[in-house]
């Protein structure tokens, strides 16, 4: 009998990180729905009953509901395993390649906890070390070697406070890589995956467009735009000098400090994707937008059918680079 | 030899008013078995035959002392008896048949003194002839109704008259006038009917009532001469102004609301149905109020529209066209039917922060279109924002049939003599800037309307009341 990969230890963990409200849960649903949909021999498994169940009931939320699911309080509990294609070993006695066990890659989803959090607020607390959540998060970060960081630039547009949601967290992040040793070349051993999300919004897109940073895949069949990871940090920057408190750009410089160039990739990303006619089966400039408003006390709704855009290529560059390397033992 | 026949005696006399100048007066002195009456005849200042008369027995002119006792005195009695006032005016003389000796001293001795009288034969009393006479007489002038003209570039009134009967009509005959009435005060729109004798009117009749504002097909009757009935109105009775005291009545200029006008109310149907009823509310005082200044002048298009369905499953609740040009009878009858529906197009998938505003401006260019460019007032009631033709960065979805609310509110602007005005849910300075281009001769807040003041604003009805004594000729006759 084989044992259920799942169940097995991950290679290498992949944080999803983000500010409340930031699309954790969306984009977790939708990537589900996008590695259905995709070629690729990826495949997202929960590492326990309740995380399975907690990923249906998103993932049926979007489908069927047409609803942005919510965010359970208690999701730092559930585990997810990105399970890859066989890795084909060489044969030692013959040329024919074994197949060998498939990539592994577990996903843990925790809020960024926002501003100086503490306990009572006292002088002790001001850089949130004693937050449980920042805990959470640090623990889970630390024992990562992915992250998948979520920038959401119509809430920093908004609220302006994406800074404020990553300064703590990376600073004692680092601090505990320094004392473990893992600051070997003067950056955190991370990869991380920039999301800039809500690509859909017509203020990301008409951001884009004006930067002449849209492309098209010509294999596309409802010829969505997209930005190329090469173009989507200019994006990120370019999104960054419209922060409502104006430190954005100080995300950008923070990115830089503490992860290496190489480790670092950006996305130009969108769960639900952009509204396409049934009828014409085609991206309109005149008309994309995927979400109807609720009213005042009703939730956001999916307008078409999901798009998901730079949902799975996150996830997949994280596990390419990840299983390149070797797995890690921090448990 | 004179003609006994009545009926020639009737021509004679009729002949003899119809031939009475102005100044003129026309004597008939009647000779008869029991004493002399005289009639005077003359034309007051419209052409109007009246009459006087005045009578004494052969006893009474003979004195106590009896007839042939005196006859150079009871002959001076029988001249004074004719008054008649020179030789030269005309005199009949109507004598009676019988050959009774003191009819014919009488007739011989005013036949003397008239040489050119004409002399006539009757049997009966001819008081009643007389009358008939009178009553039967052809119009020696025109009658007219006064009524005002406006002028289109200043709005300023001005009276004229509108030919009612011409010369030699004769009582029966009728003709019809289209008018239009406004607001008239408390006296009433006047009634009046004048001839013309040189530059200035000369007032025969003045009659009034409390009459609606609106259009009426009148029928004006001429009952005998200076007597002429009104019929397809209220029921008139005598004004007791004067001529001055009307023409002093006339405002200088009407500030609007006193032509025909077009309404068109648009009401947002989706939303909450206190807010929903309020609107419709709104709307039904608009059209009351307009509709009591403007009566019959006041034609009504009514229109509702909601939200639009971003879900094929769902239904979409297309602009409703409850009544186009209707009476405001009919339309406040289709604004029932609108009350009593309530409010529609509520939650998923229904937009919840936009409105079909687009698709009714669609409608409204459209059907003002396909008419003639008469003026209209486009009363928008509601509360949120069309949506755009295309994705912008309102984030309001677009149109489904890409109605373009900035083109077609442009191509409203530039149809003459549309005004439009809006009640909008928010005050003014809380309400989506669309709201003031839509509402942009007047725009008013839903909780505090002063309806009447918004209707004046918009040009409906006049900033005050403004009344006008005398109809209007409707010019669309």
């Amino acid at each position: 009998m084989q044992p259920d990969p799942s169940r097995e230890r991950p290679d290498h963990n992949i944080a999803m990180w983000g500010a409340p409200g930031s699309g954790k849960t969306t984009l977790l649903a939708a990537l589900f729905i996008a590695l259905t949909k995709s070629d690729d021999d990826w495949k997202i498994i929960g590492s326990d009953p309740a995380s399975s169940d907690y990923l249906i009931e998103k993932t049926n939320a979007l489908l069927r509901g047409k609803l942005f699911p919510e965010a359970n309080m208690t999701m730092e509990r559930y585990h997810w395993t990105l399970l890859g294609p066989a890795l084909r070993k060489p044969g030692f006695w013959s040329r024919k390649a074994k197949p060998g066990p498939p990539a592994r890659i577990g996903i843990g989803m925790t809020d960024a906890p926002g501003g100086w959090y503490g306990p009572a607020g006292g002088p002790s607390a001001l850089d949130g070390s004693g937050d449980p959540r920042l805990q959470k998060l640090l623990d889970n970060l630390e024992r990562s070697r992915g992250i998948v960081f979520l920038y959401d630039p119509i809430r920093e547009f908004t609220l302006g406070d994406a800074f404020d949601h990553m300064h703590a967290p990376l600073t004692r992040l680092a601090e505990r890589m320094l004392a473990a040793g893992e600051f070997t070349d003067g950056k955190l051993p991370h990869h991380i995956a920039v999301c800039v999300t809500k690509f859909d919004d017509p203020r990301v897109l008409e951001t884009a467009e004006k930067r002449r940073l849209l492309t098209v895949d010509i294999d596309d069949p409802y010829r969505l735009p997209r930005v190329t990871s090469e173009d989507a940090r200019e994006l990120f920057h370019e999104l960054c000098q419209v922060s409502a408190s104006g430190t954005a750009d100080m995300v950008l410089k923070a990115l830089d400090q503490f992860f290496h160039p190489d480790r670092i990739r950006f996305f130009a990303t969108s769960s639900i994707g952009f509204y396409v006619d049934r009828r014409t089966k085609r991206f309109d400039w005149d008309d994309f937008q995927n979400m109807v408003p609720g009213e005042a006390d009703e939730d956001s709704r999916i307008r078409g059918q999901l798009h998901p855009i730079n949902v799975v290529e996150p996830m997949l560059w994280l596990g390419q680079r990840l299983a390149a390397i070797r797995p890690t033992v921090v448990s | 030899m004179p003609e006994p026949d009545r009926d020639l005696s009737r021509k004679a006399i009729a002949q003899a008013l119809a031939d009475l100048a102005d100044t003129d007066r026309l004597t008939l002195v009647e000779i008869a078995a029991d004493g002399v009456t005289t009639f005077l005849l003359h034309r007051d200042d419209n052409g109007r035959p009246r009459g006087r008369s005045w009578s004494a027995t052969w006893p009474g002119l003979a004195g106590e002392r009896g007839w042939g006792t005196h006859p150079a005195e009871t002959r001076e009695a029988v001249l004074r008896m004719a008054r008649a006032a020179s030789s030269t005016a005309d005199v009949m003389l109507v004598a009676a048949s019988s050959a009774d000796p003191q009819v014919e001293q009488a007739l011989a001795w005013l036949r003397a003194a008239h040489p050119a009288a004409q002399v006539l034969r009757a049997e009966a009393p001819i008081a009643a002839l007389i009358r008939e006479v009178i009553a039967d007489d052809p119009l020696t002038r025109s009658y007219e109704l006064i009524v005002v003209l406006v002028d289109s570039d200043t709005s300023r009134p001005r009276l004229t008259s509108r030919q009612l009967f011409p010369l030699g009509s004769r009582p029966g005959a009728r003709t019809r006038v289209a008018l239009r009435c406004e607001a008239a005060g408390a006296h009433g729109t006047a009634f009046a009917v004048v001839t013309w004798q040189g530059p200035k009117p000369r007032l025969l009749s003045v009659q009034s009532a409390p009459v609606a504002p609106g259009r009426y097909e009148v029928t004006a009757e001429l009952v005998r001469p200076g007597r002429v009935r009104f019929t397809g109105l209220p029921a008139l009775s005598p004004d007791p102004r004067g001529w001055d005291q009307l023409v002093a009545a006339l405002p200088d200029r009407l500030a609007g609301g006193s032509g025909p006008a077009h309404l068109v109310c648009a009401v947002e149907v989706c939303g909450a149905d206190d807010q929903v009823a309020e609107r419709l509310s709104r709307a039904r005082q608009m059209i009351s109020s307009a509709s009591g200044e403007l009566g019959g002048l006041l034609r009504v298009s009514l229109l509702a529209y909601a939200a639009h369905s971003y879900d094929p499953s769902a239904p979409e609740f297309p602009v409703r066209i409850a009544a186009w040009e209707a009476g405001a009878g009919e339309a406040l009858n289709a604004l029932g039917a609108l009350e009593e529906r309530g409010a529609v197009a509520r939650g998923y998938p229904y937009h919840p922060h936009a409105a079909q505003l687009e698709d009714m401006l669609a409608v409204v260019v459209e059907r003002l279109g396909r008419a003639d460019p008469a003026p209209a007032v486009i009363l928008t009631v509601g509360g949120l924002p069309p949506h755009p033709a295309r994705t912008d960065q309102s984030r309001i979805l677009p149109c489904p049939h890409r109605h373009d609310w900035r083109k077609l509110l442009a191509a409203l602007r530039q149809r003459q003599g549309t005004v439009l005005g809006a009640i909008c849910d928010q005050p003014a300075d809380q309400a989506h800037q669309v709201w003031h281009r839509i509402g942009a001769a007047a725009l008013a807040h839903l909780e505090a309307v002063d309806v009447r003041g918004l209707a004046a604003d918009l040009g409906l009805v006049a900033s005050s009341p403004v009344h006008l004594p005398f109809p209007l000729l409707d010019e669309t006759e």
